[in-house]
């Protein structure tokens, strides 16, 4: 809203002072209070629990990766590849740079949703409205958001070196890791300049995904220090950029990430999956409100066939672009097609990881509905009508999905084309499973543990973590079964109809838990 | 006196759709602008735009002859708004809240002040308390000694009366009324006809079409609204 005769002073160096000392007294006044409602026992408690819980993690990760990098070191031919031998021709580096381009493209648009500089509801209505510089209101966590991002950059990058590629010095990782680390910084300072606004969007964007194209390359440059040198240099050149101006990022802006921001970590930290996507969806505004309206607008014959239509009108306004299903095919296409092949359960498992990757994404009807199941009961319909009903999109979605994905795995000799109709049987089933996912209640974490013969098993925990993609994962057995065996048995195309049409059946007959 | 707002022809709404007729107003050093009309007719959203809170769909609204910019120091400085937003710092207390805007408002002795909004609001007792262990009448006078510490030449006030009991509700009235004889410029949207009665100067009835009339009728509108 700022226009030609508005005036913006800039802030004195008192004024910046002066929100300093408001920051410094906030926190120093939280600070207090918090300690006098903790004890240090409770605060001993805490800091063991969590050096306990991230010490096993790291332990159980790091024999996952080093058993990984054995069985890859170890594959001597490739003869158990699920595609054929002639189509293994993406060299290894460039896949993994893709794969490296991506992961970063993924920090810079996380970070670009979750601000990344923000204030919390408490603080933009507090801060924001004193007539103070926003400087130190803002900078002091993006700098420790900088910070963090390229430390579990580096940390995260270490084991995936390590991985994929087995001749490395230790030197050499350490370097590959650094430099990625550089290059997650630079990845979120990039959306800060979005944020900014210093350059219009759309080039904003382009601007970003060449100067992060240009960095997936450099950690795989790892046998001198340059490339490390180089991204570090980078990183603290746009830091240098984005520091001075940190307070001028629109109050409308720091608070829209901060809502986004703290709507995530709450869902993240409750293991709420359909809340973290509910709250990554939420800034999308481009809801295309005339999409399909013709088609919306056309008469129909009773309650069932007017919900469907809603429901096709809803899957058609409200499913993100048609970009990240085609992205996930080309990610699992390019990862079966590298050099040397993966192992065969990693192809597998890539095609898995993909599928389910993809019917997450269709279900954002699903998760939008299942807020306010009022809504659905005021309909004359029988419950298990109205969940036909939010089916049949994305079971469509997917397997038109999983055909195409099979078409392409029958093009690279992986099975007959017969593999094409368990592909989009299976995406039937996968396209249900996003219903039970998106219905499922959040894990009750005030139920106990379970007794096993493995030990106490978070059983009610887990189950509601897995409800949906335990169904979208059993959808895809029997094709993978075919994948296996490389050519499709009648046996499997019928009990691939059996488990698709079990899956179905079982999600649109079971009524849901209230959320 | 001065003009200290000016909106020309503002349309204010969400994603595109106006809630209301278009509103023109003006109001000038020492006048208190009341703002009527029916739930949902759109008063908060005029007041919240005024205030910078949400962009107008069409029109401007100038704050001393500049055209609004909440991010703006000059603008920060002037206008001081309170809405029914309860959003508190879950570990401040009740008097660290208040220091926090005196300080931040560059107040000479802020404790001073402090203590002084404290007793007209009737918090002294609980000044020590964190806002959730309030009640809701006492967060919202929580809200409007905030609003009410710091200077501002344009004060915006969206329904401060809600939640208030009927003394405070008086006393609040004197205290806006004080606010205009000071020099200051109000935008009071409200649904007490008393409090409308008290301190407006001029009446907007918000609505299909925006009509401004003397507070008399404005109170006699939503006595039968």
């Amino acid at each position: 809203m700022p226009g030609p005769d508005t005036v913006t002073v800039s802030p004195s160096t008192q004024g910046r002072e002066l929100a300093a000392g408001i920051v410094k007294f906030t926190r120093q006044s939280a600070r207090r209070y918090k300690r006098s409602r903790s004890s240090w026992g409770e605060r001993f408690v805490d800091a063991y629990s969590w050096g306990l819980g991230i010490g096993v993690s790291l332990t159980i990760a790091a024999s996952f990766v080093l058993a990984l990098r054995n069985e890859i070191s170890d594959r001597a031919s490739t003869a158990n590849s699920i595609i054929r031998r002639q189509w293994l021709v993406l060299p290894e580096e460039v896949l993994w740079t893709s794969v490296t381009f991506a992961v970063l493209l993924v920090i810079a648009n996380l970070a670009r949703k979750l601000g990344p500089m923000t204030v919390n509801g408490a603080e933009g209505s507090w801060w924001l409205t004193l007539p103070i510089d926003r400087r130190p209101m803002v900078l002091p966590p993006f700098l420790r958001k900088v910070a963090l991002t390229s430390a579990g950059s580096a940390i995260i990058y270490l084991p995936f070196s390590m991985v994929t590629v087995v001749d490395r010095a230790p030197v050499e990782h350490l370097l590959a890791s650094l430099s990625f680390g550089a290059a997650g910084a630079i990845a979120l300072v990039l959306a800060a300049l979005q944020q900014l606004r210093l350059l219009p969007p759309r080039i904003g964007k382009a601007t970003t995904a060449a100067v992060l194209l240009g960095c997936s390359v450099l950690p795989a440059l790892s046998s001198s220090p340059w490339p490390t040198a180089l991204v570090g240099a980078a990183a603290v050149g746009l830091l240098a950029l984005v520091v001075p101006r940190a307070g001028q990022v629109r109050g409308e802006e720091l608070v829209r990430g901060g809502a986004v921001a703290g709507h995530a970590g709450a869902s993240l930290f409750m293991m709420d999956s359909n809340e973290v996507l509910r709250a990554l969806g939420g800034g999308r505004k481009s809801v295309d409100g005339g999409r399909a309206a013709r088609f919306y607008a056309r008469p129909v014959d009773g309650p069932l066939r007017a919900l469907i239509r809603a429901d096709v009108v809803a899957f058609l306004r409200l499913n993100p672009p048609l970009m990240p299903p085609i992205l996930w095919l080309a990610a699992c296409i390019a990862m079966l097609l590298v050099e040397g092949g993966l192992p065969e359960f990693a192809q597998l498992a890539v095609i898995v990881i993909a599928g389910c990757a993809t019917a997450s994404g269709m279900g954002s009807v699903a998760r939008k509905t299942a807020l306010v199941p009022e809504l659905d009961a005021l309909l004359p319909l029988h419950p298990a009508l109205v969940r036909i009903s939010r089916t049949l999109m994305p079971c469509a979605a997917m397997a038109l999905w999983m055909a195409i994905l099979s078409g392409l795995l029958v093009l690279l000799g992986a099975a007959d084309p017969w593999l094409i109709g368990v592909g989009a049987l299976a995406g039937v089933g996968m396209g249900a499973g996003t219903l039970r996912a998106a219905t499922k209640t959040p894990p009750d974490w005030t139920a106990p543990p379970v007794e096993t013969p493995f030990g106490p098993v978070p059983r009610a925990q887990l189950g509601s973590l897995m409800r949906g993609l335990d169904v979208t994962i059993l959808a895809t057995i029997p094709l993978l079964v075919a994948l296996y065996l490389g050519y499709v048995p009648w046996s499997v195309v019928i009990v691939q109809a059996l488990f698709s049409a079990g899956v179905f059946l079982v999600v649109v007959v079971t009524r849901p838990k209230r959320i | 006196m001065g003009t200290v707002l000016e909106a020309e022809g503002l349309l204010v709404g969400y994603a595109g759709a106006p809630v209301c007729g278009e509103v023109s107003a003006s109001v000038d050093a020492g006048e208190v602008l009341g703002v009527v009309g029916v739930n949902g007719a759109g008063k908060s959203t005029v007041a919240r735009t005024i205030a910078g809170r949400q962009a107008s769909l069409a029109g401007d609204v100038k704050v001393h002859g500049l055209l609004i910019d909440p991010d703006a120091v000059p603008f920060r400085r002037q206008v001081s708004a309170v809405f029914d937003d309860d959003l508190f710092f879950p570990s401040l207390t009740v008097r660290e809240h208040l220091l926090l805007v005196a300080r931040g408002h560059s107040l000479d002795d802020p404790e001073a002040r402090v203590e002084e909004e404290l007793d007209f609001f009737g918090l002294l007792g609980r000044s020590h308390a964190i806002p959730d262990a309030l009640s809701s009448g006492q967060r919202r006078r929580l809200l409007l000694a905030a609003g009410l510490i710091r200077p501002s030449s344009l004060l915006i006030l969206d329904e401060p009366e809600q939640r208030l009991d009927p003394r405070m509700r008086v006393a609040l009235g004197e205290r806006i009324a004080a606010h205009a004889k000071d020099g200051g410029a109000v935008v009071l949207v409200t649904h007490d006809p008393q409090l409308l009665l008290a301190t407006a100067s001029t009446c907007l009835v918000i609505d299909d079409e925006v009509q401004e009339f003397d507070p008399e009728q404005g109170a006699s509108i939503i006595a039968g609204s």
